[in-house]
Formats: C-alpha cells, sequence, structure tokens
C-alpha cells in the first residue's frame, strides 16, 4: 500500500490537500492529507466531495476512449450515435476544423472569435486542464464567455463592486477574529469549503454570534446562533435598516469617525448636480473641515465627459451629510413592512453590531498595531446577483465603513482580485486614481474610447464598464447575453453568431445556466462542439466528439497554494501543490497536457505554445528551466520544468526540485504575512480613501454609457443604466418577480455541499450520504403550507411558472418560510448517468433568461416565482 | 482502564456527511450501509425552528443490547470499550439489529467483505489495536484514530481514553455540557453529544 499526496480543486473552496491509499494499483481510499496540517488552514482535511474521487475514477459509464457523433442530427430526443474512434483520428478531426479557422480568419464577419470555449465555475477546471491554457493563449482570441453559471450562480455584484470598494472579488469575514457576523444568506457550512467550516466551527466555539438572515433554515442557519426568516429579495431594505439604526439611533460617536474622515470619501464635498467639488487648478476633490458639513468654495463640478457643471463660489456638501439624509426614510419600522421581520429584531440586530464592533480598539499582528474591528456582514448568492446586489453590496460594505471594519483585522476582507492585476497580489493592485482612491480598471465609456464593436459575443466590454477587460472579464459579462442574442441580438450590437468550434470542460450549461430548455435549443445549432468529457452529460449530448481527459487522480499538474484567494482561502502560508497520478489511466484515457500539446502541434502552434508555457501561462515563469520551444514535450516533461521553477521561486533561487521530488512531498510552502490578509494598511501608507459612501464615478460612467448608447439608439438597456446611483436608494426588488396571484411562492435554490460545483453527481456514494439531508430528495415546502394545501411528504408536486412546470416530491419541514419552496442544488439530469434517475428537477428550467432581470453588472438571481399544487 | 469513546461536539457539526464517506471508504461498507452518518433533525415550529445535525453509530455502549440477544456469541465487548462482532460466527439473524435502540446495526448481501452478517461501527478497531501496536496513540496518531474523526472538517468529533482523566474527551466532558443518546434505557452508550459549555 502506498499514499499518493495530490489536491482537489472541485470547488472553489479548494484546493483541499489529500492523499489516495493505492493498493495493487488500485486507488481504494482518500485520506487527508495530514502533512500539510500545520500550513492548511482546514488542518489538511478534505470535503466529502473528495471522497467521491475513487468513484469517480472507476465510474462504470465512464468515456474511456474518444468518440464520434454519427448522427448529425442534434436534438434533446436525438441519439447522438456515439461511436468509438482513434485519438489520431479524433484529433485530425479537431485540428482539421481549427487548421480551417486559422486560414479562414479568427474572427467572423461580426468581429466575434470562430473559437468559443466554456469552463466550469472559478476558475476551478484551470487545474484539471494542464497545459491547454498554454494552446488557447497559442490559438489568439477565444470567446468565452458562453455562460454556464456565471452571472446567475455566482456572487456576481460583490465580484463586480468588491473589487471596486477594496479590491474584494470575494469577500469574506476575518472568521479567526471576528465576533459578530450578520450572513445574509451567505451558506458558508455549505460553501466555504474545508477552511470556512473548520475556521467557522472555531469561531462558534469561542463565542462569535452568527446571525443567519435567509427565507428558508440553511446548514448554516442550522449552525448559527439566530434565524431571521426574512422575506425573498429585501435583504437590502434590511441591510439599509440597520444603516439607518447606526446612522439615526447610535449616537454618532459610536461610528469610527476617524476612519471616516481620513481614509474614506465620506468628506468629499458633494456639488449641486451629484459631483464632487473640485479644486479649479489641479481638479482634485476638495476634502471639508469636517464629516458633515456645508461648505462654499471655490470650486469646479465636473460631470460626465467632461462637462463643466459649475464653477466659481459653489457650495458642496460632504458626501457623509448627504448619506446621513439618504438614510432617514430607511427606519426598522420602515424595513419591517417590506421584509417581514419585527422593527425591534432589526434595531436590536443594529445595535449587537455596533457593541460588538470595538471602536476605537487596537491589536497587534505580526509587530504591526492595527483597528481590531471584530464584526461582519457576509452575502450570500441571489443576495449578490441579480437586481438588488448593488445595493446590498453597497450596504455591507457601508456597515463595514461607517465602524471602521473594512479591510482591518476582525472585519470583512476582500480575499483576491481577478479583475485587477496583478492577479496574484491584490496589495500591488492598489493604485492611486487623481481624485485620492484607487484606480479602477472601468471599460471606456468615453465618446472617444466606448466601442459598439463586442471583442466577443456576451459584449461586456461595451455593457458593463465594471467588468473591466482583463482574463476574467468575459466570464465577469453578461453571459447570458451569449445565448440570448443568438436569435435576437439588440440593435447597435453586431449580430451575434455561433462559433465554429466549441470546447467544453468541466461544464454542465444545459443543467446549470438559466432557462436551460432554451439553452439547449440553441445547443442543437453549434455546428462543431469537441467536449472533454467524463461521461456523458446533458451538453456533451450535443457535442460532435468526446475527448476523454485522464481526471483526478490520473494526471499531472502542479498548482499555486496558499496565500489570499478565493472566499475562506486565506493563509498563514502560500507555496505550490502537485496533482499527480495515483494510478494509471484508465482505457484510452489521456494527460490533459499531452491533449494541449497534440493540439498545438497539429495546428501549427507549437511554438507559440511552448513560448506560453515558458511565459508563464500555468502558473510558473519557467526562467531558466525554459522548454525549447521548437520541440514537443511530453506532459512529465513540462510539468519537471514547471516544478523546478516554482522551487526556485519559493526558495528564493537555492532549490530547482523537479518531478520526482514534488511527487514525494506533494506540496511545498513559504510562510505568507498575515498583516497581507488587510487591505487598510496598504491604503494608508499610499494616502488614499475607501471610495465610500458616495459613488461618483459609478454616476459619471453610468451617465457616459448612457449617453454613448443613447448616441445609437440603443435603448434596451435603459434599466439598467437606473442602477448608476451616487447614493443606491430601495427600489421594489420582490416586486420584479411579481407574476400575479397564480404564482405566490417563491422558488430558491441553496447549495448542496455534497453535490456543490456539478462535478460528482454521477456518483452513487455521494448521492448515498446526500440523502441524510434534507431537501435533496425533492423540494422543502413550509409543514403549515404542505398542510394548508393537503400535501403529506413524498407526494408529487408540480411547481410552475406561467411557461413551465417541474414535477418533485414534497419534503415538508419547519424551516421554511410559508411562503417559499426550496430545491437544493442543481439536478434536472436526463443524461448523466447515476443523475438521471434521481427524480429531482432543478429550479434552473424555471429561472427565465430575460432582460428584464438581468442588472446593470449583467448578472440575474437565482429566484422565480412559481404556482404549487399536487402532481395529477 | 482504558474505555474508548466517541464525542460529537454538536455546536460544530454541520452535516457534511464527510465522517460517513470517509467511514463507507475506510471500512468499504456498501451501498446503503452507513456505520457512521450524520441526522438533520428540525426541532420546534416556524418561525421559532432549530436544525441540528447529530452524528449516530453503535454507541459501544457498557451494556449492549445487541450482545445480550446474539444467540451466537457473535457480538461480544472488549475490556476497552468495544463492541465487536465476529463474523465467522455471525449467523446473520438480526436479532441485534431489533435489539439495538440506536438502529445502529445493518445487514446486506451486497457487502462482499460481510455477507449476510450483522455489521456495525467497530471505532475502526483494527486501526486502533494496528496503531498501539506501533505505539501510536488513538486520537493524536492518524494512523491509531478512527476514520471518522480523522476526516471530520469541523473538529466536531473526538475520539479517545474517557476514563484518562488527561485525555482529550475527558477535557471536552469535563468543560462542557453533554447528554448520551436514550440514555434513560441503561445501556451506558459511549458516544457524548456536547451542546454547550459549562456555566
Amino acid at each position: 500500500m502506498k499514499r499518493v499526496a495530490t489536491y482537489c480543486y472541485q470547488c472553489v473552496a479548494g484546493p483541499d490537500l489529500l492523499t489516495v491509499k493505492v493498493e495493487d494499483g488500485v486507488a481504494r481510499e482518500v485520506e487527508p492529507n495530514f502533512a500539510a496540517a500545520a500550513v492548511h488552514p482546514g488542518g489538511g482535511k478534505v470535503c466529502v466531495k473528495a471522497y467521491g474521487l475513487v468513484q469517480k475514477t472507476y465510474h462504470p459509464d465512464r468515456v474511456l476512449q474518444p468518440m464520434k457523433r454519427t448522427n448529425p442530427r442534434k436534438g434533446h430526443h436525438e441519439d447522438p450515435g456515439w461511436a468509438p474512434i482513434s485519438w489520431d483520428e479524433a484529433l485530425e478531426l479537431i485540428s482539421r476544423k481549427l487548421v480551417g479557422i486559422r486560414k479562414t480568419g479568427l474572427l467572423d464577419a461580426s468581429g466575434y472569435p470562430r473559437v468559443a470555449a466554456s469552463f466550469g465555475g472559478g476558475g476551478t477546471p484551470q487545474s484539471y486542464m494542464g497545459s491547454f491554457p498554454a494552446f488557447l493563449a497559442a490559438w489568439g482570441p477565444v470567446d468565452m464567455g458562453f455562460g454556464s453559471g456565471q452571472g446567475v450562480k455566482c456572487y456576481h455584484s460583490e465580484h463586480l463592486y468588491g473589487e471596486l470598494w477594496h479590491r474584494g472579488f470575494t469577500v469574506s469575514p476575518d472568521t479567526p477574529l471576528t465576533e459578530y457576523l450578520i450572513s445574509c444568506g451567505a451558506n458558508v457550512e455549505a460553501s466555504g469549503g474545508v477552511a470556512g467550516v473548520w475556521r467557522h466551527a472555531n469561531a462558534r466555539a469561542r463565542g462569535m454570534k452568527r446571525v443567519q438572515v435567509e427565507p428558508h433554515l440553511s446548514v448554516t442557519g442550522a449552525c448559527s446562533a439566530e434565524w431571521v426568516p426574512i422575506k425573498p429579495k429585501t435583504d437590502a431594505a434590511f441591510l439599509y435598516a440597520l444603516i439607518h439604526v447606526l446612522l439615526h439611533e447610535a449616537p454618532r460617536e459610536r461610528l469610527d469617525a476617524g476612519f471616516l474622515f481620513k481614509h474614506t470619501s465620506s468628506p468629499y464635498l458633494v456639488g449641486a448636480h451629484g459631483y464632487y467639488l473640485r479644486e479649479p487648478a489641479s481638479g482634485a476633490p476638495i476634502v471639508a473641515a469636517a464629516l458633515e458639513a456645508k461648505e462654499t468654495h471655490v470650486a469646479l463640478e465636473i460631470g460626465a465627459d467632461g462637462e463643466v457643471l459649475g464653477e466659481g463660489r459653489l457650495e458642496g456638501e460632504t458626501a457623509f451629510a448627504k448619506l446621513v439624509a439618504h438614510m432617514q426614510p430607511y427606519s426598522p419600522e420602515w424595513a419591517a413592512q417590506i421584509c417581514d421581520i419585527p422593527a425591534a429584531r432589526i434595531r436590536r440586530i443594529a445595535n449587537e453590531y455596533l457593541d460588538a464592533a470595538h471602536v476605537g480598539e487596537t491589536i497587534e499582528i505580526e509587530g504591526k498595531t492595527l483597528p481590531f474591528r471584530p464584526v461582519a456582514v457576509s452575502l450570500g448568492k441571489t443576495v449578490t446577483n441579480g437586481w438588488g446586489g448593488f445595493e446590498c453590496c453597497w450596504a455591507r460594505t457601508l456597515l463595514a465603513t461607517l465602524v471602521g471594519a473594512l479591510e482591518v483585522p476582525g472585519g470583512i476582507l476582500g480575499t483576491t482580485v481577478r479583475l485587477n492585476r496583478p492577479m496574484s497580489e491584490r496589495h500591488k493592485s492598489v493604485r492611486a486614481d487623481a481624485d485620492g482612491l484607487m484606480a479602477y480598471p472601468f471599460n471606456p465609456t468615453d465618446a472617444k474610447h466606448w466601442s459598439a464593436r463586442p471583442n466577443i459575443r456576451n459584449a461586456y466590454r461595451s455593457m458593463v464598464p465594471l467588468a473591466a477587460d482583463g482574463p476574467w472579464s468575459q466570464a465577469l459579462g453578461p453571459t447570458h447575453f451569449s445565448w440570448m442574442f443568438l436569435d435576437a441580438t439588440p440593435p447597435g450590437l453586431p449580430r451575434v453568431t455561433l462559433p465554429e468550434v466549441w470546447f467544453l470542460y468541466r461544464t454542465n450549461p444545459a443543467i446549470s445556466f438559466w432557462d436551460t430548455a432554451a439553452l439547449e435549443d440553441r445547443m442543437t445549432r453549434f455546428p462543431f462542439v469537441v467536449a472533454f468529457a467524463f461521461t456523458r452529460d446533458e451538453t456533451n449530448h450535443y457535442a460532435d466528439v468526446l475527448l476523454p481527459d485522464a481526471t483526478d487522480l490520473e494526471s499531472l499538474q502542479l498548482i499555486r497554494i496558499g496565500g489570499s484567494k478565493y472566499i475562506e482561502q486565506f493563509w498563514d502560508h502560500e507555496g505550490f501543490a502537485l496533482r499527480q497520478p495515483a494510478i494509471a489511466p484508465r482505457g484510452d484515457a489521456r494527460d490533459f497536457t499531452d491533449i494541449a500539446t497534440a493540439l498545438a502541434e497539429r495546428t501549427g502552434l507549437l511554438e507559440p505554445y511552448n513560448a506560453a508555457i515558458n511565459k508563464g501561462t500555468l502558473g510558473v515563469r519557467l526562467g531558466e528551466f525554459a522548454l525549447d520551444v521548437a520541440t514537443p514535450h511530453q506532459s512529465a516533461a513540462i510539468w519537471d520544468a514547471v516544478c523546478r521553477a516554482a522551487s526556485f521561486e519559493l526558495s528564493g533561487g537555492k532549490e530547482s526540485n523537479g518531478l520526482a521530488w514534488w511527487k514525494e512531498k506533494g506540496l511545498a510552502t513559504k510562510p505568507f504575512p498575515r498583516t497581507a490578509w488587510y487591505l487598510f494598511p496598504t491604503l494608508a501608507a499610499k494616502g488614499l480613501r475607501f471610495e465610500m459612501p458616495y459613488q461618483e464615478r459609478l454616476l459619471r460612467i453610468g451617465t457616459e454609457l448612457g449617453r454613448r448608447l443613447h448616441e445609437r439608439d440603443m435603448n434596451w438597456w435603459d434599466r439598467q443604466l437606473a442602477e448608476y446611483q451616487a447614493l443606491p436608494a430601495w427600489k421594489d426588488f420582490p416586486g420584479l418577480w411579481d407574476s400575479g396571484p397564480q404564482h405566490p411562492f417563491w422558488l430558491l435554490t441553496s447549495r448542496s455541499m455534497q453535490y456543490a460545483w456539478g462535478g460528482n453527481v454521477g456518483m452513487q456514494m455521494i448521492k448515498e450520504v446526500a440523502d441524510n439531508i434534507a431537501g435533496h430528495g425533492g423540494v422543502i415546502l413550509n409543514t403549515a403550507t404542505a398542510r394548508r394545501l393537503g400535501i403529506e411528504e413524498g407526494d408529487w408536486l408540480e411547481i410552475a411558472t406561467p411557461h413551465r412546470a417541474v414535477r418533485a416530491k414534497a419534503v415538508p419541514r419547519q424551516g421554511i418560510r410559508p411562503d417559499t419552496l426550496l430545491l437544493l442544488g442543481q439536478f434536472g439530469h436526463w443524461a448523466t448517468p447515476v443523475a438521471k434517475d434521481f427524480g429531482m428537477p432543478s429550479m434552473n428550467s424555471l429561472v427565465p433568461m430575460s432582460m428584464e432581470l438581468t442588472d446593470a453588472t449583467g448578472s440575474g438571481a437565482d429566484i422565480v416565482r412559481v404556482s404549487l399544487r399536487k402532481a395529477a | 482502564m482504558t474505555r474508548w469513546a466517541m464525542v460529537a461536539d454538536l455546536r460544530r457539526c454541520v452535516g457534511c456527511q464527510t465522517c460517513t464517506a470517509a467511514c463507507k471508504q475506510a471500512n468499504q461498507t456498501p451501498p446503503g450501509v452507513q456505520w457512521r452518518r450524520v441526522l438533520d433533525m428540525e426541532m420546534g415550529e416556524f418561525p421559532d425552528v432549530k436544525r441540528a445535525f447529530v452524528p449516530v453509530g453503535c454507541m459501544h455502549c457498557d451494556d449492549p443490547p445487541c450482545m445480550h440477544v446474539c444467540p451466537s456469541t457473535a457480538t461480544r465487548k472488549r475490556a476497552d470499550g468495544i463492541v465487536t462482532i465476529d463474523y465467522d460466527l455471525c449467523i446473520g439473524c438480526a436479532y441485534c439489529a431489533v435489539a439495538c435502540p440506536y438502529q445502529a446495526r445493518y445487514k446486506s448481501s451486497d457487502d462482499a467483505l460481510r455477507p449476510d452478517v450483522a455489521t456495525k461501527c467497530t471505532f475502526c478497531v483494527e486501526r486502533i489495536d494496528a496503531g498501539l501496536a506501533q505505539g501510536l496513540k488513538p486520537s493524536v496518531d492518524p494512523e491509531a484514530t478512527p476514520a471518522c474523526v480523522n476526516s471530520c472538517i469541523a473538529q466536531a468529533l473526538h475520539f479517545g481514553d474517557v476514563e484518562d482523566p488527561n485525555s482529550n474527551i475527558a477535557a471536552l466532558l469535563a468543560e462542557n455540557q453533554h447528554f448520551r443518546m436514550h440514555e434513560e434505557l441503561g445501556t451506558g452508550p459511549r458516544f457524548y453529544y456536547l451542546w454547550d459549555r459549562k456555566a
């Protein structure tokens, strides 16, 4: 028996470090990597999903050799007629298409890439696709904006606004220190991974109070001190009422006035037109002498497109004073009517938050004295995406700002950047703009640089200034537009076309996106689809070629670990971990790196492909270990070079351990300073301010974007343009989903830890253990509601929108609002082995993909109004 | 005298079923057999509802009802408290499964290793014995600790010698309020549930 060290990165809350017991060449058992216990923030433990890897490896329905579609007709009920082919034939088939495209041109007549690629969420497939990113880099323009969940299944508003305000693509409480946490739907016990579960358990044990605010009692709610069953999509009203209490009921000295005055844009003077008053000579915003003041200065007020709106002696009011007035109407009594939470309870929670904030206290970390503010608000999916997401993110960040809990010990932390650069180090992404704030790489909205010619089909660069234009931006735009616009491109944009080749890996949009039937309809028209396939599934049902890559326990890759990354992945160490073959690949499955190399060779891209690897596309610049660019290299040789370069980097040039060393050790790390978790000291050192509470930049870019669109008669984005407000007002968010009295129920979903990210939905063992948690066998509804409707446990129910219906078994529970239904996870499979027999529907087939329900960041929310009745 | 026992901290357990999965792999139990599983329980009525996750399995009782009903003497109790089943003696009558008040016993014809005999959690007894033989300490050394405890991502499950006043679990029991399941039946279960700190 031997134990092989490797990692699991099936979800964004990873990686988990594990070992696999192997006997006689057979993988038998997954165990924690106890050798990593000292450096991993979850004790080197492994979440339940990784335990499915053994069954995954030996899955009886695995695709074990390349397959070719023989039935040219594509359709839900069409049998693809898969026929086994050799790797040579498969690669020839694909490369012939690709070479043809290179001859014709990489962009089509609309200016869109002829090649598209879709990968699963959060960048996790990149930890399994070996050197394929180098192939894509060598290829040139690729449309990676065909969504499979992005925007509706992620924390979309948090990603964009979080990066704007505090370099927080994902935002987490500083759980090791937080003492009071208000969690609006953040289901960290299911979505926070091992590090999240480990830390929150420790936090509870030491007395952290977590108040869980959500319509149903999730696993996180179960582990919280208090559950507040809020009405769906009213979180912004609840948060606004908390702010109201802090601003209008608590003595002002209980807020962190020093932080607000020195480290935020609160004292900036705002002119009559809503823009900052500026020094005439320098153009810099004028800072008032006090936090709450009206002052008159010789100033300029400059609006959108550089328009001078005021000049001379101008009166301005501080941003903070405007905030105080803005929040005045949002009392707990006001919110109580909207949220269905008693005003006294809202007020009590606000005061508990304030009491726990320790305003004025400090803590010493690594010899540095920092503010200590152990209070946080975390937001979950559906709260942070779709309409209302902006308001919730703003309110959450403001709640931290008011007590100085933004990016300090105990408060809220942005744990990684994906839109700002460098992505590897968020502190280095902190650069000054002309207004004393953190610069942000907005897509241009000025007349000279804005373009109505998008680079990809979802048009993120034209429509979403906050999406920026980096490697991740394609996935952070309105990724459903790629699908929607195929049939009806709105005026002003080039007609959206089908990609000529579409690559798929670890993604199943026919299950995981909105309006899955509509997606399937479009997939039938994709001319050539290449799917890297583990088993058959609902999306590769429409593919033309299936390629079996060697799976998790069979292939080779080195990734970065530690530092500060997604969710709760902020470590005291950083380094690298190796994924290595615990067993030989089954069947004819092939290491992804070898597949990528073969594609590069056959498409004449070997040199740029190797050059991309040398440049660092696989995570480390190879430097002196660079590969010969003219030669194809085996996977082991490529990763040996990467290992040596990683070792060299990690040791400061002292070591250059190769693949054999890494195979034995599994990982290597060096200390990562805890002070690097907190961005506040970096801003303070640079003399920069957080842009809170007033959003002058958003007001400006929104106004400019509106002008650009209207100049081209593009009026279909007007509703979204209204989101660009300097101080966001409450809108009737729940009303946006109203479908009339025939559809009185809210249908929600919630994370299933066992199935999160969907990759293990076909494992019998995962199904078995997941069924121990309520809701995996049907739709959860309130017990009293069930009684009222004459519904018994196990009855088949029909859940319907005006357009579609699904069936599910009744699971009556007390822990859900009477007006709410819950379908866990994302199921509704009809092709994936094992899962197709679950009898579990998904709300994804009911959620409409629509412009009306798309917010300004291009996201929608996982929520829909439905009717409910016993099925015939 | 050593008396092995399990402690589950209900403040920490999140119902993730990692222990269930780890147990299944470590002990190679067939589909549907879960020597360790975690119940998902609700108490109260909306909106005053509590939900708790409760790990269960064989309680390794001081006075195990399963042992008393066993007609073949396959079920026995070791001096260190672990209740064992001798699969060679077991005739698969399932009296024990009926007698166990914790529904901890299984019998499966799909169990390739233990066909048609009674099975249940063993506290990973082979692992403990092998570890002790190597001089390892259960609860400290993973090689000598039950798989479910090793796997727990919330540090909710603990294993140790309840008779050793210096053990990890003795400390947990001293510091926290705890209960045992169906204690009124007098079975003396050796599975303790922590639910709050002592005042």
